[in-house]
């Protein structure tokens, strides 16, 4: 169990920036990870999953945080106004601070589907098929996904206050 | 050469930007982009938005993990709560062994009773009944399409379910079928078999309440139960096996159903 609890550990800061990339919310991602993490240390002492641990925490994380937004939606409340665009600091990125607000923004507007694929991809550097097998779907789903999260992310920023391209074809 | 590269799609171009393809495949695509301003100015955007979102959520994965957070801290309340709970089973144990009237007391205890426990393990029960002696369709949805059955049932319930496997504990899935619950909610049912032809049932209802408990035992008229709430779905496994069978049968399942 001591040597899972490391390579848990491991994987630890990846989760809560998944996390909180899906939620733009610092305590509420943390909350996920942890949810995310006692759920894993209890089921690992029951069973040992065949493969890797990372896709098996990241598959328990969007699992959990799926549930999460089917409740919100069946019961809903004044959600937590989102801080995480505001408390936005970035010093020494090559992006200025306007261009990833308006990123930040526009991630939260793309479908759920859409943003946990393109986060899997795009941040958290996993190949197709992992990421497919993270969200269970077949990788020629995970390729229409990023391309239509890709697209709706580039409709909805823009470079110096211009569309930075004409969509091809 | 140029006919060949003709057959580059917008998915060949994704696949480059986001650094997934090697050797010839990523070969060709170069070659396409040479040739093609749109397709290389797509694949500049590409990596921007990755350089962006990588600007915007990368920080989050360097800052300090708080202690909440550590597995090994996580692990270690756990195992303390599970000594304490196995402490209660004890004492719990010993009341029993006082007597009847005590014992009756400690039965609720042991079952765990939080309301719902009996009512699902009475209806598990009938449900294994009714279909576990139907020889012509005891399912509605036969193991050959355990696929369809795995997303007919998620989607009914509203729940992202896994058909268990456990072939590794002697049981072949029959299949599934969905039926109505107590509270006219949709429960499913899904039934396998073993060499001898015993059947056993996991039946598992949707909840709002959320949370976990321990395993619940039960024994009705003959049948062993065995029942759990896991997060977001209550669930009973019924059997006519012994229990210890039956409990690494629901461990088995509990792992691997949602």
């Amino acid at each position: 169990m001591g040597e899972i609890l490391d390579e848990i550990a491991d994987c630890v800061p990846a989760l809560r920036r998944y996390a909180r990339a899906l939620t733009h919310n610092r305590d509420g991602a943390d909350d996920l990870v942890q949810d995310c993490l006692e759920r894993a240390i209890r089921k690992r002492s029951l069973w040992r999953p065949i493969g890797p641990i990372r896709p098996w925490l990241f598959r328990i994380l969007l699992n959990l945080h799926r549930n999460e937004l089917r409740h919100l939606r069946r019961n809903p409340t004044a959600a937590p106004l989102d801080e995480f665009t505001e408390r936005l600091a970035t010093p020494g990125s090559q992006f200025e601070h306007a261009a990833l607000a308006e990123t930040a923004r526009a991630m939260e507007r793309l479908p759920d589907e859409q943003r946990e694929a393109l986060l899997l991809v795009a941040v958290e550097g996993l190949d197709y098929r992992q990421a497919a097998e993270v969200l269970e779907i077949p990788v020629g789903t995970l390729m229409s996904r990023l391309g239509r999260a890709r697209t709706a992310l580039r409709q909805m920023t823009s470079e110096n206050g211009r569309p930075v391209l004409k969509a091809i074809k | 050469m140029s006919g060949q590269e003709q057959d580059i799609t917008d998915n060949d171009v994704l696949a480059y930007a986001d650094g997934q393809l090697d050797g010839d495949a990523r070969d060709r695509v170069e070659r396409h982009l040479t040739a093609d301003p749109a397709a290389t100015a797509l694949v500049r955007e590409w990596q921007r938005q990755n350089g962006l979102l990588e600007a915007l959520y990368g920080p989050v994965a360097r800052e300090s993990v708080p202690e909440r957070l550590q597995p090994q801290r996580l692990a270690r309340l756990r195992k303390a709560s599970d000594a304490s709970s196995w402490r209660q089973l004890a004492a719990a144990l010993a009341l029993l062994a006082l007597g009847t009237g005590s014992g009756w007391l400690a039965h609720g205890f042991l079952a765990g009773d939080r309301g719902m426990a009996e009512p699902l393990v009475a209806q598990a029960v009938e449900a294994h009944d009714l279909y576990s002696g139907d020889v012509l369709h005891p399912v509605e949805v036969k193991a050959e399409d355990s696929a369809h059955l795995q997303t007919w049932l998620s989607k009914r319930l509203d729940r992202k379910l896994s058909i268990p496997d456990l072939r590794s504990d002697g049981l072949n899935l029959v299949g599934g079928r969905l039926l109505p619950a107590a509270g006219g909610e949709p429960a499913a049912l899904i039934m396998y078999e073993d060499d001898s032809g015993q059947h056993v049932s996991l039946y598992v209802v949707p909840t709002d309440d959320g949370g976990e408990t321990a395993l619940r035992y039960n024994n009705v008229d003959g049948l062993e139960a065995i029942s759990w709430t896991d997060e977001d779905v209550h669930c009973a496994l019924i059997g006519g096996l012994p229990r210890a069978r039956l409990e690494a049968i629901a461990k088995a399942a509990y792992a691997q159903l949602i």
